[in-house]
């Protein structure tokens, strides 16, 4: 069979993006353990152009904006390693957190995917983190739970709130000593609030961290004055959270 | 005539292979070719139909926030979670519906707010906009 050129150029076409990428990756995944107190993590990912042209990475895209990392200015010659750096910014951030990383060069068809995760202690879990009393419902205390994440030596909580109407009382479990409990009242309900609770553990003692929970109260119906709006039978019947 | 048709035949035909590949690879896996049902997501349709009951809350960085973003949005990220959090409980209906949404279909930090509204704050109606500020722009004219 005779061979023509369309069919020798289409064919090329065809074959040319299964051509295995220059760039060899050491690791295309990062596991990160920082510390309680990091406020970033920096994960390293190096390659080597195992090619015999230059390789020039022309675009490195991390998923989040939490994430930063650049490619090199330069053009990767051949047999030259280098790396791509990329930082994680934790922020508020806590537990398992898996960000990618997509990489580009100007071979067709060698786009690369790195992955780096990222395991942020959770030192205290506050659950749940919103108390909210609707204008239906009775003031009744709200509890609370904070529960001591892995080996870390919390022993004690102290706890305030923003709006002095808003009593807290913390307790450390008896049974439990990774658990305490916070119990939340409102003491006057004719008026709407929004409190901010700061919880602060005493570990770690050198660098202390704050936690939060939020407190909400809308003006309960039979304390508002007549004239109020929430005093209305229209009032929106409300939904706890 | 006939080697060009030959030859043509056997480039359709090598064109097929990662079909035919693919199909036999995902035998008896129809679901893989849905699209993923998650019933945390809205469209944009269905969100924009709710009208005011709905608190947009846009998961991006600052500066992307400050660039743009949803009429009457709020900013909440996890950059700042602990700073931005306050402000939107005391904004939070009951009643109403919250939309969360990223830049565009390719980021998470949508869902990861979402989860955390939902699973630490105890909020129900939480739901996420897959296609971000990217599709909210598309169709802002329409």
């Amino acid at each position: 069979m005779k061979i023509s050129l369309a069919f020798a150029g289409s064919l090329l076409l065809f074959v040319l993006p299964l051509r295995a990428s220059s760039l060899t990756w050491e690791n295309l995944e990062a596991d990160l353990h920082p510390a309680i107190t990091d406020k970033e993590a920096v994960a390293h990912f190096k390659y080597k152009n195992t090619g015999d042209q230059p390789v020039r990475i022309t675009a490195v895209k991390p998923s989040c904006g939490c994430t930063t990392a650049a490619p090199p200015n330069e053009p990767v010659a051949p047999g030259a390693s280098g790396e791509i750096t990329a930082t994680f910014h934790i922020g508020d951030r806590i537990g398992m957190q898996t960000k990618t990383i997509h990489v580009t060069t100007d071979e067709p068809g060698s786009n690369t995917t790195l992955t780096l995760k990222a395991d942020v202690p959770k030192l205290l879990e506050i659950n749940p983190t919103f108390l909210y009393w609707s204008k239906v419902q009775p003031v009744t205390p709200r509890v609370i739970l904070a529960k001591v994440g892995g080996d870390f030596a919390v022993t004690k909580l102290e706890v305030s709130s923003s709006d002095s109407d808003v009593k807290v009382e913390t307790s450390a479990d008896p049974k439990d000593k990774t658990q305490f409990t916070i119990t939340v009242t409102p003491k006057k309900t004719n008026r709407p609030l929004n409190a901010m609770l700061k919880i602060q553990p005493d570990f770690p003692k050198d660098t202390p961290k704050m936690f939060y929970a939020n407190v909400r109260v809308d003006a309960h119906p039979e304390n508002a004055p007549a004239s109020s709006p929430a005093a209305s039978p229209a009032a929106t019947p409300a939904a706890t959270p | 005539m006939r080697g060009v048709l030959r030859q043509a035949v056997l480039l359709i035909g090598l064109a097929f292979l990662p079909a035919i590949g693919q199909a036999l690879y995902f035998r008896g896996n129809p679901a893989v070719l849905a699209k993923p049902a998650d019933a945390h997501e809205v469209t944009l349709a269905e969100a924009k139909g709710w009208g005011q009951s709905v608190l947009w809350l846009d998961a991006r960085p600052h500066e992307e926030f400050d660039s743009g973003h949803v009429p009457g949005a709020l900013s909440l990220n996890e950059d700042d979670w602990n700073g931005l959090l306050p402000a939107v409980l005391a904004t939070w209906k009951p009643a109403g519906k919250v939309v969360v949404y990223c830049s565009r279909k390719s980021c998470n930090a949508s869902h990861g707010v979402a989860e955390r509204l939902r699973n630490e704050a105890g909020l129900k109606n939480v739901y996420v906009l897959p296609g971000g500020w990217e599709e909210w722009e598309e169709n802002a004219h329409r």
